[in-house]
């Protein structure tokens, strides 16, 4: 499997060679919410926390990327750290007095920060935001002499850094936090009496979520150019939370057919964009009847 | 000998309900201690208390001297005190080798970020933790059901797993609730060594058993309660004829019907 993932990826690099551009482009927004989408899962579907507003950290993201560039002139890379780490710290705060409360509650508090961080960005929240009209202006990304100005070029940055949020969420398989983040979800009762320390660990979860779903924010703000409230409202977190729900929990290439199934088809069959919802619904509530583990579910390894 | 744990005056109330009052007994390093009691005496509550579930109305909890009251469950088990469930909780999505990994979670000493990384460093800890756990699964009699999925086996062997899973972090004491629960005759004989087994590798027991035959077998020491009172305490003899015990056992045929745990 992990092979063949890393084949696909390589072949990936060659989409710019094979079609337009408003196909490159329709790639590279696969790529940003496919890294929006697997960061939902390391809350939802690992660690089993009911996050319906994770659209506040990609917005996040996005915003101080188009802030600290727009109206600070810095380079757009600079303000990745400083994007990811804000919203890593953002989501461990907002975590923290939440991740006791039952799944249901969660759920309603988190859907109560995705309503006030659209709200403050419409209201133009320090005079930075821009009210509904939002930021217009990002610049591209400057790699030393490089400006990677063409879609070309933007596609392959969002596909090298969703290669390596690929490698992270494989590794996070792989090590103890992640196992750490699986135990809580399954028993949390018998998860903390072998010595895992629940708080601790689903706030970590919730801050590094927040912090690579911003990193998938900074590339939002520059394959756009310009950032405002209405990507990032409530609606947006709901899908995310279906792409994991009806993808597979847990699941990488689930993760990234039910991100494919919401961000691609819809550009196939464009006559019907529309109707994304209505379709996505019936497939959401056909998906939940007849396989609820999700459409790829995570596979059971042996050791 | 020296004590390791220690509950003085422990009481807890649930709303209205005194589930444990004034309890008071230790347990000796090396020892393997039971608890009784009719259904609803406050036995699980009492191992709830110790292990950070509950937190006692009054009383204290004392580990090598330690007060211990009231904290958290991860910080007991990181003292080197683990258990079991009476109604076996293994994670369900898991096979008996990751259930029982689970279990060195204290032993873990990666970083999260060294794991996200892949670091050598982790990459080797994993191995010696994988190494862990395949030797408990065999001490337990349990590797040739590594790669099952933990929930799938009869419900002796889910037993066996949780109890291996407690082991794999070499706790000092192990908690065991109702071992013998739902065990046929051959499987509890076996449970039997098993506990000893333990006891021998330099593991103290405290288990809460309902079967009078298995407590009786297996036990250095026992503690009687009953209405969430100790009504006797001693060694297997002097509980079998203890009138208190025989009252509490044989008496009025509506204490099961009074079940408060």
């Amino acid at each position: 499997m992990n092979w063949v993932g890393a084949a696909l990826w390589v072949l990936g690099l060659g989409i710019p060679a094979v079609v337009d551009t408003t196909w490159v482009s329709v790639a590279a927004v696969f790529a940003i919410y496919a890294i929006t989408a697997l960061s939902e899962d390391i809350i939802l579907g690992r660690a089993g926390m009911f996050d319906m507003g994770h659209a506040v950290y990609l917005g996040l993201g996005a915003y101080v990327t188009a802030i600290l560039n727009v109206a600070f002139n810095w380079p757009i890379f600079a303000t990745m750290p400083v994007a990811i780490m804000l919203a890593a710290a953002v989501g461990a705060l907002l975590a923290a007095p939440l991740i006791r409360l039952r799944g249901d509650y969660l759920l309603v508090a988190t859907i109560g920060f995705n309503a006030i961080f659209v709200l403050a960005m419409q209201n133009n929240a320090a005079g930075l935001t821009g009210g509904s009209d939002g930021i217009t202006g990002v610049d591209v990304p400057h790699l030393f002499s490089w400006e990677l100005a063409s879609q070309s070029a933007m596609f392959w940055l969002d596909w090298v850094v969703l290669g390596f949020v690929l490698l992270l969420m494989r590794n996070l398989d792989r090590c103890e936090f992640g196992r750490t983040l699986r135990y809580l979800k399954q028993d949390q009762l018998a998860a903390t009496t072998l010595g895992v320390n629940a708080r601790a660990a689903k706030t970590l979860a919730f801050a590094i979520g927040a912090g690579l779903a911003a990193l998938a924010g900074s590339l939002f703000a520059v394959q756009l150019s310009t950032v405002g409230p209405t990507s990032f409202v409530f609606t947006e977190s709901v899908t995310l939370f279906a792409i994991v729900i009806v993808g597979g929990q847990g699941s990488i290439p689930g993760i990234l057919l039910g991100t494919a199934l919401m961000f691609v088809v819809p550009q196939i069959f464009r006559n019907l964009a529309e109707y994304r919802y209505f379709v996505f619904g019936i497939a959401m509530i056909a998906v939940m009847v007849l396989r609820p583990q999700g459409l790829w579910p995570r596979r059971k390894r042996a050791a | 000998m020296t004590t390791l744990l220690e509950l003085r005056n422990v009481g807890i109330s649930f709303g209205g309900l005194r589930a444990v009052d004034a309890l008071s007994f230790s347990v000796e390093q090396g020892q393997i201690v039971g608890l009784i009691g009719p259904n609803g005496a406050g036995k699980t509550t009492v191992f709830n208390m110790i292990t950070g579930v509950h937190l006692p109305t009054d009383g204290d909890i004392f580990w090598q001297g330690r007060r211990i009251t009231g904290a958290p469950p991860h910080r007991i088990a990181a003292l080197g005190i683990q258990r079991t469930f009476q109604t076996i909780r293994l994670f369900p999505d898991m096979s008996v080798f990751e259930n029982v990994r689970a279990g060195c979670h204290l032993r873990a000493r990666q970083r999260w970020w060294q794991g996200l990384m892949a670091l050598p460093a982790q990459k080797r800890e994993e191995a010696a933790l994988a190494a862990r756990t395949h030797n408990v699964l065999r001490r337990l009699q349990l590797d040739r059901f590594a790669d099952e999925p933990a929930t799938a086996l009869p419900y002796g062997l889910q037993r066996r797993v949780e109890l291996a899973r407690a082991l794999a972090g070499e706790p000092r004491l192990i908690i065991l609730d109702e071992p013998a629960a739902g065990l046929n005759d051959a499987e509890s004989a076996a449970m039997n060594q098993t506990i000893f087994g333990i006891r021998d590798a330099g593991t103290t027991v405290l288990l809460v058993e309902h079967d009078m035959n298995v407590v009786m077998n297996v036990t250095d020491h026992i503690v009687v309660i009953n209405f969430g009172r100790m009504i006797a305490a001693g060694t297997p003899a002097e509980i079998r004829s203890h009138p208190a015990v025989i009252e509490a056992y044989l008496g009025r045929e509506d204490d099961d019907a009074e079940d408060a745990a």
